[in-house]
């Protein structure tokens, strides 16, 4: 008996690289002890609940001491990717500039898939901590645009419609590099 | 003790745990036995945040051991305390009897 896929993805997504191992064994030693005394179900919600519950600590910390160059390499990556995105999402926006938009969520989903592309791309790019370093990008790119906001610069008001976008990027991106982690999780353990 | 080196409430109930369990402590072993003394759950997310801190600050020490088959081949990081850590327990009691002392909670309406 096996821990939900899914959630073992998550985990593999959030940990640190180095601690990886050691968090999804420490999760399956008490999954299976759950099993066997309250059965699969009760041991599948916990461990959900698990997963879901130690996502936040576990973007928190990182074990690995990784070189300056490497950390400026990983800031240039995401950097390189964040202004990519821009350049297809302001390319996307044009497109429906000249179309009849129809429903808002047409829009939306448009630039969150964007979004989701990217999210997956970036952690392709990184590699390890992939879901930490895309949150962390994501969360930055929202703030170049809330900071100028909120200073009161001109230009820099959006509209309701423009900061959903906005905001839905950071989940958005971060369910791409999440979907990128469970395609690569299955395809390494099928192996 | 230097300013930013007290122990926060978890800190204090990990280590504590560490130091109850003895050398070789590892994640699910102490998260375990948090639920069982204290009647919390945590995450195990913050089990491993919380002994990572514990660490940068030379509170504990960790070695990874073996894969087993119980925790599907994967290793077990294992934990002891040191000094610095038994010194940061006799610190944290210490400061919690001198604030106990004088206070009467029988006293003390809720």
């Amino acid at each position: 008996m096996r821990p939900p896929f899914l959630a073992q993805a998550l985990v593999a997504a959030a940990a640190p690289a180095s601690d990886y191992e050691i968090v999804a064994g420490d999760l399956h030693e008490e999954y299976l002890r759950i099993m066997h005394a309250g059965g699969a179900k009760v041991a599948n919600r916990w461990y959900w609940a698990q997963t879901v519950r130690s996502i936040p600590s576990l973007l928190s910390y990182s074990r690995s001491n990784r070189s300056a160059l490497r950390q400026l390499g990983v800031a240039f990556t995401a950097l390189g990717v964040l202004v990519a995105m821009l350049v297809i999402d302001t390319i996307v926006q044009i497109v429906f500039a000249g179309m009849d938009q129809g429903s808002d969520w047409v829009w939306f989903c448009a630039h969150w898939t964007v979004a989701v592309a990217f999210g997956a791309i970036l952690a392709r790019l990184v590699k390890t901590d992939s879901l930490r370093v895309t949150f962390f990008a994501a969360l930055f790119l929202v703030l170049c645009f809330v900071i100028p906001a909120v200073a009161g610069h001109p230009g820099s008001q959006a509209t309701l419609a423009g900061w959903i976008v906005l905001w839905g990027a950071i989940p958005a991106m971060c369910i791409g590099a999440g979907l990128y982690q469970v395609i690569r999780h299955r395809i390494d353990t099928a192996r | 003790m230097a300013k930013g080196e007290y122990l926060g409430e978890f800190e204090h109930i990990v280590l504590l745990i560490v130091l109850r369990l003895g050398d070789g402590a590892y994640g699910a072993m102490i998260r375990a036995e948090i639920e069982r003394v204290t009647g919390r759950s945590p995450a195990i997310g913050a089990v491993h945040a919380t002994l990572e801190r514990l660490e940068r600050k030379r509170l504990v020490s960790s070695w990874i051991g073996e894969p087993t088959a119980e925790r599907g081949g994967k290793a077990k990081r294992h934990f002891k305390v040191e000094a610095d850590g038994v010194l940061a327990l006799k610190h944290a009691r210490q400061t919690l009897e001198r604030l106990h002392k004088g206070v009467s909670l029988r006293d003390a309406t809720a």
